[in-house]
């Protein structure tokens, strides 16, 4: 028949799980991991009056130096967002959030300029070394540059000098404000606008900071970027800005990642994510979330609420989202592609795991305006306790997207039988010539294939360790390697006892 | 044999496919009852020629006629090139879904005839007709009320590639890399379907590299092709050498022209 | 949208029946659905208000039946034609509801209706005057086929409603067909309750004619061990939808649904199915296809809930599109919502055109373009047809789809 069949499906659920494991009631008894995250760094904070309004905004801009243009585009988004109401209908629960009881501005004190990182306060560096981030000249990653964000600031970029010598930008966004502000000016808000989403606006009233890439035309970055997002305080909300321009022929692999303390408040994170990719030029963009969850009561916890979003601009460009998301309480994110490029390339990979009482919905849109081009969306969602853990994704094919392809595969694992998974899948389609496939399933950890794995002598939660991260393995592909073991770990740390 | 005039000419054919050259300037000529192999790498050109011969849209002719019957075809449907006796057996033929392979053989059956000026067939004067040439390729009855090669393995595929071929009867067949796959028993068979359905009148172009099926059917001409061309042409020795000599002198050979 | 201008100020009907006042006052207080629910916000906007634009009407015009009837082996009912039914059989009786026991069932569902989610029952419940309303109850073995015909006259608003009680261990077959004539709007609300061990095999065909409109809902609940087929085709209205909502109130039971729409000219068909697991060990196999034309839009929305309860459900949903022209758009969302564990669920959807090696290894053949396309359609319709029951004989839909192609 005429139509490409969606192939067999591919996780092929036999009879599934633990029946046996019941009598053992080892679902309850739960090994409660500690998040090990979860200190709180001492130290002398400027925070500003908490609250939301005009003069906040322009204290903010203030602080920071910033040009009219930069202070305008705030003031306008925040006009904006005065008007928005904020959505529901991902149908997430939660307490309505006071927006005029956070703190939207809070930095670490230290001196005015720093010139170089032995300036910074050893404290801070402490903290990003307890995080297995060390940020000083002995120390630091040899193969990753690092942009530390503490809070509401940037505190530290390594390997800056010999980013620059390859024409590359590698800066916190503030700085790029003050250096750069021709392409700030160019670029920011052209991916997201201000008016995109009531957290898309909120951010763009009020970011903060967040890191800055630029990669000239024909350089391939010589190394990974990366910047790492620690909240400190409890009570200010974290609304970094991150914005990578990829010239022609260029391209770069990012990798972000987080953590917060513990804290029996919600704090709120809003961040804003532009990627822009020139023809031929390609970004892969890895995140890896671990923010605070809450505890098993689901007190405390981040909300994550978070827009980001590539423009494929040039043709054969390429943007690559590659997540793994095993933390917040509430995750609401959707990185997504703009396909404008002719044959231009957008990917989203995704493992998203939820314990306990957390919520993630997340997935991805792809949209396919310009002719010949492919998206691939791959999500493996693993929901675990009394979690609720939903794929919800738009793939669109535009009147103008001839000869475009897009494959979807959303598989869902439940552990434990309280847990849920959704699949909401949004396909439109206005291009004949075009091809569209999705195929979801569901399933549990099959007895027999964890009867086969311990009569080999493998101890139960390392098999079940194993199929899951077997589960989630077309994800664990496409990160950075570095990243591919430590979200393995994090798996297994974060699923240790909801199984048995 | 050349008393008669020429089923096909295909004069300095060039052809791409999203703007990528495929064929770079192939001329052949075959009469009726002549037996041409072409032989080459994979990727050389030779499927594709095979089915610009048979009309396939997704390749643009840049330069050069193909002419069947001293007609130019150039822009014909593949299904006018059909109904006047171009045959083309696929290498990898399409499995169609809920197309039942016993309708689909008695449409194209009864395409072909009617372009004949011969009587279309009904359905139960079509099933005498097919149990006949089902023979020909020792076919099981079971397979007509199955969807168009669905499930087929890959031996049923080519079998029922040639029982289209005898039930179409063209002037002219290019058999593009029927013998692979097959088994040595499967071989004969398809082997001996082709040598009875063509009766020493019909033109055949075999596409291999390999020379077992040549084996059975002896080429009049082999013809050897790289890069979209055709480099060599000679009797079915040349078969043989390519066998023992393997193909990378054709690349030495692309080399030393370039 | 003059009903709902009526509905709002309580003028739409004068005698008004006990059911039709509890549903006209849940329509005041809100009389149009959310156009932002996700069952209504791709709905058509103008098309939807054309719907309500005609009156009411109540005195049916005679119509052509599409095909003829078999007299020997099947009954044909036709709703809206006043007729008394009670057939009893050696092997089975067929009976019409009481006033009471309909009011009673009719009542209970109301109860359980959501504003948003029923509205098209709320409404065509709102409308439907008695002999409007059939109400049957099947009983018993080796029952003969049955058809049931709905019908909207020229530029008027009709509603008909259809309830079947099928008793324990009752099998049969059921053709509903619903045409809507010229400049017609037809709201067709059907109720099946299936007791234990029963099974239906159910057809639905719903074509119309020029700029005609649909509202055809559908609730089945189904009891232990009932076996529920449905085979759908909605073709050739200019605004049509059909919404099924499929209770397996214990699990323990077994759906498969075929279905299908076929959109051209500017027309827009959608379907949107709600499969309710309420309890283990369901099973559902459903495809839906749309094949949507020139600037026509098909849509597809179908919601699988499996709770916690519904432990061991085996559900598969595919949802398969061809989209043929440049102008046409297809939106599909197949969606699962699962909390028990122990299931196989999965879903799938494509969308694409007729396939073109398909078509090329047909034309090698010598089959023509159009040939070769129509025999991938009808290959593509085939499935859905040859799953509508009782009509087969004296029906081609093959062909009437085909030649309206």
């Amino acid at each position: 028949m005429g139509i490409s069949f969606v192939r067999v499906y591919k996780a092929n659920c036999n009879r599934l799980f633990l029946d046996n494991m019941d009598n053992e009631n080892l679902v309850k008894d739960v090994v409660k991991e500690p998040y090990k995250y979860g200190f709180v760094t001492d130290i002398e904070t400027e925070k500003i009056a908490k609250g939301l309004n005009e003069s906040i905004i322009r204290l903010i801009s203030q602080k920071k130096e910033e040009p009219k243009f930069l202070l305008d585009f705030r003031l306008k988004a925040f006009k904006k967002w005065k008007k928005m109401d904020e959505p529901d209908w991902a149908g997430l629960g939660y307490k309505k959030i006071d927006y005029q009881n956070i703190i939207y501005y809070s930095a670490p004190k230290q001196k005015e300029k720093i010139s170089s990182l032995n300036e910074v306060d050893p404290k801070l560096l402490e903290t990003f070394d307890k995080l297995g981030i060390p940020l000083t000249e002995q120390k630091k990653l040899t193969n990753v540059a690092v942009d530390a964000v503490f809070d509401s600031v940037s505190i530290a970029t390594t390997f800056r000098e010999e980013l620059a010598g390859h024409g590359v930008i590698f800066c916190s966004i503030s700085e790029a404000v003050k250096n750069h502000p021709d392409l700030i000016e160019k670029y920011l808000g052209t991916v997201v606008p201000a008016s995109d989403n009531y957290f898309a606006a909120l951010n763009s009233a009020v970011f903060s900071d967040g890191s800055f890439v630029y990669i000239p035309k024909g350089v391939t970055c010589p190394m990974d970027l990366s910047s790492y997002f620690r909240i400190n305080s409890g009570d200010s909300g974290q609304f970094e800005r991150t914005l990578i321009i990829a010239e022609e022929s260029s391209s770069v692999s990012y990798l972000e990642g987080c953590t917060a303390p513990m804290f029996d408040t919600n704090t709120l994170h809003a961040a804003v994510v532009e990627l822009i990719a020139l023809d031929d030029a390609s970004i892969k963009y890895s995140t890896v979330q671990n923010w605070y969850a809450g505890d098993e009561e689901g007190v405390g916890g981040i909300f994550n609420f978070v827009t980001k979003r590539g423009k494929c601009l040039g043709k054969r460009s390429k943007i690559s989202w590659s997540q793994v998301e095993t933390g917040s309480a509430i995750t609401w994110k959707y990185p997504s592609c703009l396909l404008l490029g002719e044959e231009s390339v957008g990917e989203f990979y995704s493992v998203a795991l939820t314990n306990n009482l957390q919520q993630a919905d997340t997935g991805t849109k792809m949209i396919h305006i310009g002719p010949k081009t492919k998206s691939t969306i791959v999500s493996k969602g693993i929901s675990a306790g009394n979690s609720i853990n939903s794929y919800r994704g738009l793939v669109k094919m535009g009147t103008k997207a001839a000869g475009s392809r897009n494959y979807s595969q959303c598989d869902s694992m439940l552990i434990g039988d309280q847990a849920s998974a959704n699949t909401f899948p949004y396909i439109k389609s206005k291009q004949p010539n075009s091809e569209i496939e999705h195929e979801a399933s569901t399933c549990r950890i099959s007895e027999d294939q964890l009867f086969y794995l311990q009569s080999r002598g493998i101890e139960f939660e390392e098999a079940v360790s194993m199929m899951v991260s077997g589960f989630c393995r077309d994800v664990f592909n496409q990160l950075p390697m570095e990243f591919a073991a430590e979200a393995d770990k994090l798996l297994a740390l974060k699923l240790e006892g909801s199984v048995g | 044999m050349k008393e008669s005039d020429p089923l096909l000419e295909v004069e300095n054919l060039f052809a791409s496919t999203n703007n990528l050259p495929i064929l770079k300037g192939v001329s052949l000529t075959v009469y009726p009852g002549e037996i041409h192999a072409i032989m080459g790498r994979n990727g050389c050109g030779k499927s594709t020629f095979s089915k610009i011969i048979a009309g396939h849209p997704s390749y643009n002719i840049t330069n050069g006629e193909i002419k069947f019957l001293g007609e130019n075809i150039n822009s014909s449907e593949p299904e006018e090139r059909a109904q006047s006796g171009i045959f083309l057996g696929f290498q990898y033929p399409i499995e169609i879904p809920g197309v039942s392979n016993l309708e689909f053989l008695r449409v194209s059956t009864n395409a072909r005839r009617k372009f004949l000026n011969k009587e279309e067939l009904d359905t139960f004067d079509f099933e005498e007709l097919v149990k006949e040439k089902l023979e020909l390729v020792k076919m099981d009855h079971a397979f007509l009320s199955r969807s168009v090669n669905q499930g087929f393995s890959g031996g049923e595929k080519k079998r029922n590639e040639i029982l289209q071929m005898a039930l179409l009867e063209p002037k002219i067949a290019i058999l593009d890399e029927t013998d692979s796959g097959l088994d040595i028993d499967a071989l004969r068979i398809v082997a001996s379907g082709i040598k009875k359905i063509s009766n020493g009148q019909t033109g055949i172009i075999l596409i291999t590299h390999y020379q077992r099926l040549l084996d059975e059917i002896e080429p009049n001409y082999v013809h050897v092709m790289a890069d979209g061309q055709i480099i060599k042409t000679g009797g079915s020795d040349l078969a043989l050498e390519l066998e023992k000599k393997g193909y990378e002198w054709t690349d030495n050979f692309l080399k030393e022209t370039n | 949208m003059n009903i709902i201008e009526k509905i709002k100020t309580n003028k739409l009907i004068d005698d008004q029946t006990e059911i039709q006042k509890i549903c006209l006052h849940k329509l005041q207080s809100s009389p149009l659905p959310n156009p932002k629910s996700e069952l209504w916000r791709l709905s058509n906007k103008s098309k939807f208000s054309n719907f309500l634009d005609y009156s009411i009407n109540e005195k049916d015009s005679k119509f052509d039946m599409p095909y003829p009837k078999n007299s020997h082996s099947t009954i044909r009912l036709i709703i809206g034609e006043n007729f008394k039914i009670k057939l009893t059989e050696k092997n089975y009786s067929i009976e019409q509801l009481s006033e009471d026991e309909l009011n009673k069932y009719i009542k209970e569902q109301i109860s359980c209706f959501d504003q948003n989610e029923n509205w098209s029952d709320l409404l065509n419940l709102s409308l439907s005057c008695a002999k409007n309303i059939l109400g049957l109850k099947i009983n018993g073995s080796k029952i003969p086929p049955i058809e049931i015909f709905s019908h909207a006259s020229s530029n008027s608003l009709n509603a008909k409603t259809l309830v079947i009680f099928l008793e324990k261990n009752c099998e049969i077959k059921l053709l509903q067909v619903n045409l809507g004539k010229e400049n017609s709007s037809l709201s067709q609300s059907t109720f099946f309750c299936l007791e234990e061990n029963s099974s239906l095999n159910h057809g639905v065909v719903s074509y119309g004619e020029n700029r005609s409109n649909l509202l055809n809902s559908l609730n089945v609940i189904q009891q232990k061990n009932s076996e529920y087929n449905l085979g759908s085709l909605h073709f050739k209205f200019n605004y049509a939808r059909f919404e099924i909502s499929i209770k397996q109130s214990v699990g323990n039971a077994k759906t498969n649904i075929k279905g299908m729409q076929i959109t051209k000219s500017d027309e827009q068909i959608s379907t949107y199915t709600k499969i309710d697991f309420n309890g283990p060990n369901g099973f559902l196999d459903q495809i839906n296809k749309s094949l949507a034309d020139d600037k026509s839009h098909a849509i597809f929305e179908g919601s699988i809930i499996v709770p916690k309860s519904a432990q061991k459900t085996d559900a598969s949903q595919l949802s398969r599109n061809l989209l043929l022209s440049n102008l046409a758009q297809i939106d599909t969302k197949p969606q699962l919502e699962i909390i028990a564990d122990d299931v196989k669920c999965k879903h799938g959807a494509t969308i694409s055109q007729l396939n073109e090696e398909e078509l090329f290894y047909m034309r090698t053949r010598g089959i023509t373009l159009a040939e070769a396309s129509k025999l991938q359609l009808s290959s593509y319709f085939q499935e859905i047809i040859s799953f509508i029951p009782v009509s087969k004989d004296r029906w081609d839909l093959l062909d009437t789809v085909l030649n309206q192609n």
